[in-house]
């Protein structure tokens, strides 16, 4: 598996480590989870006061948030709950960040990589540049984004998602006295860091501020239950949907293959297709929406 | 007016203090608020370990809301998160407290009291009877429950209402990061005490956990803030409308005459019928549906200012709110 | 003979509850004189957040005119310049 399963991990009883990459020198960082086949990552990454960096691109899909201090980044000022997307090849302009400031820093593609350059790869998608503050410039949103649906006390703000995966990035949040009483599971790997507080899961128990998760696809989590409130920063590789369910005990294959046969039962005609026919198609069944689609990276990332 | 604008109050500075009325000794409590007409209040109270109490009634409708620790009240027990309602009258089983507890305890008709009786009284409304975990029995649904709605990210859990009145007793929450930017008044009085959590009203800065209000009504009250989250109690004597508008500085009765230049644009009959007619009826217009409301129901009555029964013969007092007097036509 | 008239006319316990007795009495006394005292520490508290009140007032009016006022709900206007409210003089008052 490319990244292993990381929970919990609660980073902020570990040190930060020097920054010793080409764009990154002078700050410091603490690794949340790797991709070591690809050296995808995640990273909490202090910026030390004055730290300065020429324009420049990454060859791979960037995203970074704010958690405190302020970036200046061009014209733009990246504060408290800054979100941005940076797809591969698209020039940032300058950065300072006077006084110091911290972030989580999302590769996405390969490991950190900077290269200095006023101008954008020509073969960059720009469109896909992204750039907001999560806190002040989205409304919560209450009602279930999925269905089936987490329950009501759990909410969320779409910073991004991916057209064709429908990879996401999201702030969440419980409110006080949540509880969810099953047990979940996905077909993405999802993500997760605690910006501010304290929520428990029947199997890892409590996950407090700067705690952290990856967690590969099919794996049991929940029933849930939050006492004070928690906000988080979370993202899922592909789309999410809420596999519910009430044995503590099953494991990600016998999860995969329930999943399965909801496709059976669901989905008869795509099921009996996808098993007669799908062999023929490595790269992916023709959709004449989308042609071509196996060769964006967000999709090939997850059918390497 | 009945109970002043006590806002804010922070309770978790000031000491309890030692509740000597019957039926109370052996714990401690704090006011909270206090309906300086009837008596009736809002109060944190301390049971200490060991309180015991038999079974009794109160004279007044009770609201019962659990910290902390353990109740016992004949066969339940209430535990963090337990809100009950007590109708008048209603026969309460013992009550123990085996460790310590702390409650919100309101009297909403008169001040704290207590009579021994194994039995109900026989005018009690017994069906009005409601004991529930409200952490545990209930889901959190959207606070657009009343529209115009609060922001997404304010949620509610409707404890308790009153048909005739639409009082709310209610669980809220706010998220962390949840931000409202309009100011906001009600027809009804509010009250709220911060179970845990701060949050912010551009008015009365930050309120903190143990933080409480009692808000009388057409105050304004926001824009609203709350960084990392709150979990409140709040009631409302009457029915909650949320009136939004972003002027700072108006003042009670200003935010009054435009609830009432609504209903002059938006009920236009019902708007002309009080203003030719309604005096007439000093208990409430007639409802088909609810005959003899006004005498059946003494928080109605106390809502109007008239407060029945032995204790207070006042039929007739000043309205909660002097209006501006009408100014003399202006000499040509 | 007033009360057995009262008790014929009452339709709630409410209007049977007995007269206060001497604790209770005393309890409401005591309380009344405290939360009189409550409220002069309240109005002195609030009066003291005037000049940060002020400033919230002031960062309010801009966020109404770029972020916008949240009409009902999550629906956000923007209020232009023209309809935003001028401080009037004198004290402003948050407790009533």
């Amino acid at each position: 598996m490319a990244r292993p399963h990381i929970e919990p991990y609660v980073e902020l009883n570990d040190p930060y480590r020097a920054f010793k990459v080409r764009g990154f020198r002078g700050c410091q960082y603490k690794t949340l989870s790797l991709d070591v086949d690809t050296g995808a990552c995640t990273l909490k990454i202090r910026f030390p006061g004055g730290y300065r960096r020429s324009p420049g691109l990454s060859y791979s899909d960037c995203e970074i948030f704010v958690l405190n201090g302020t970036i200046e980044a061009g014209d733009a000022l990246w504060r408290e709950g800054h979100y941005c997307f940076v797809p591969a090849g698209v020039a940032l302009p300058a950065i300072h960040v006077p006084q110091g400031a911290e972030a989580l820093l999302m590769f996405n593609d390969a490991e950190p990589n900077f290269e200095e350059s006023g101008d954008s790869h020509d073969r960059a998608l720009r469109e896909a540049f992204t750039s907001l503050n999560g806190y002040e410039d989205l409304p919560w949103f209450g009602l279930g984004r999925v269905q089936p649906s987490v329950a009501t006390g759990c909410l969320s703000k779409l910073l991004r998602q991916d057209p064709l995966t429908h990879a996401t990035t999201f702030l969440y949040c419980m409110v006080p006295q949540f509880a969810q009483d099953n047990i979940s599971y996905h077909d993405c790997a999802e993500e997760s860091y605690h910006i501010w507080g304290t929520s428990w899961m029947m199997q890892f128990g409590e996950l407090p501020t700067g705690g952290y998760f990856w967690r590969p696809p099919y794996i049991n989590h929940g029933a849930f239950r939050c006492r004070f409130g928690t906000i988080a920063l979370g993202r899922t590789d592909s789309k999410l949907h809420n596999y519910f369910h009430y044995n503590p005990w099953s494991n990600p294959w016998e999860n995969l293959q329930r999943a399965a046969g909801q496709g059976y039962r669901q989905r008869p005609l795509l099921y009996q297709w996808e098993m007669t026919d799908g062999h023929n198609h490595p790269h992916g069944p023709a959709d004449f929406e989308e042609p071509g689609y196996a060769d964006a990276a967000s999709v090939a990332r997850l059918h390497r | 007016m009945a109970r002043p604008h006590i806002e804010p109050f922070v309770e978790l500075n000031e000491p309890f203090l030692k509740f000597d009325v019957g039926g109370f000794k052996g714990s401690h409590y704090k006011v909270l608020s206090l309906d300086t007409d009837t008596g009736a209040c809002s109060l944190k109270v301390r049971f200490d370990g060991g309180y015991k109490r038999k079974p009794g009634l109160h004279y007044s409708d009770l609201e019962v809301f659990v910290l902390n620790g353990e109740i016992k009240v004949g066969d339940q027990v209430w535990r963090e998160g337990h809100y009950a309602m007590v109708p008048a009258g209603y026969a309460l089983g013992a009550i123990s407290v085996p460790k310590g507890a702390e409650a919100l305890l309101y009297f909403n008709d008169s001040e704290p009291h207590f009579e021994e009786s194994g039995d109900s009284h026989e005018l009690t409304l017994k069906e009005a009877f409601k004991s529930l975990n409200s952490y545990e029995d209930m889901p959190w649904g959207p606070g657009n429950l009343v529209t115009p709605s609060v922001a997404t990210g304010c949620l509610i859990k409707v404890l308790h209402y009153d048909p005739l009145t639409e009082a709310l007793s209610f669980l809220y929450c706010m998220t962390p990061e949840f931000a409202q930017d309009n100011i906001s008044y009600h027809d009804s009085a509010e009250e709220s005490y911060h179970i845990w959590g701060t949050s912010w009203m551009m008015q009365f800065g930050e309120l903190p956990t143990g933080g409480y209000f009692w808000r009388p009504a057409y105050i304004n009250h926001g824009a609203f803030r709350c960084k990392l989250g709150t979990i409140a109690f709040g009631r409302t004597d009457s029915k909650l409308h949320n009136y939004f508008h972003y002027n700072p500085w108006t003042n009670p009765k200003q935010n009054l005459l435009r609830a009432a230049a609504q209903v002059y644009r938006q009920r236009p009959l019902l708007y002309q019928w009080q203003a030719s007619d309604g005096h007439n009826h000093p208990h409430g217009p007639p409802d088909f549906q609810y005959p003899g409301y006004y005498e059946k129901n003494p928080n109605i009555r106390a809502l109007h200012g008239h407060f029945g029964g032995e204790s207070d013969e006042r039929d007739s007092r000043d309205a909660p709110m002097k209006l501006p007097k009408k100014k003399a036509k202006a000499k040509k | 003979m007033a009360k057995a008239r009262a008790k014929a006319k009452a339709k709630r316990v409410q209007d049977l509850k007995p007269p206060r007795a001497a604790d209770a009495a005393a309890w409401f006394k005591e309380n009344i004189a405290l939360q009189k005292k409550r409220y002069a520490a309240i109005v002195k508290e609030q009066n003291g957040l005037e000049r940060d009140r002020q400033k919230w007032y002031a960062n309010f009016l801009r966020i109404i005119q770029t972020k916008g006022f949240n009409a009902n709900g999550d629906l956000r206007v923007k209020i232009p310049a023209n309809l935003i409210p001028k401080k009037p003089k004198g004290r402003s008052r948050v407790v009533f």
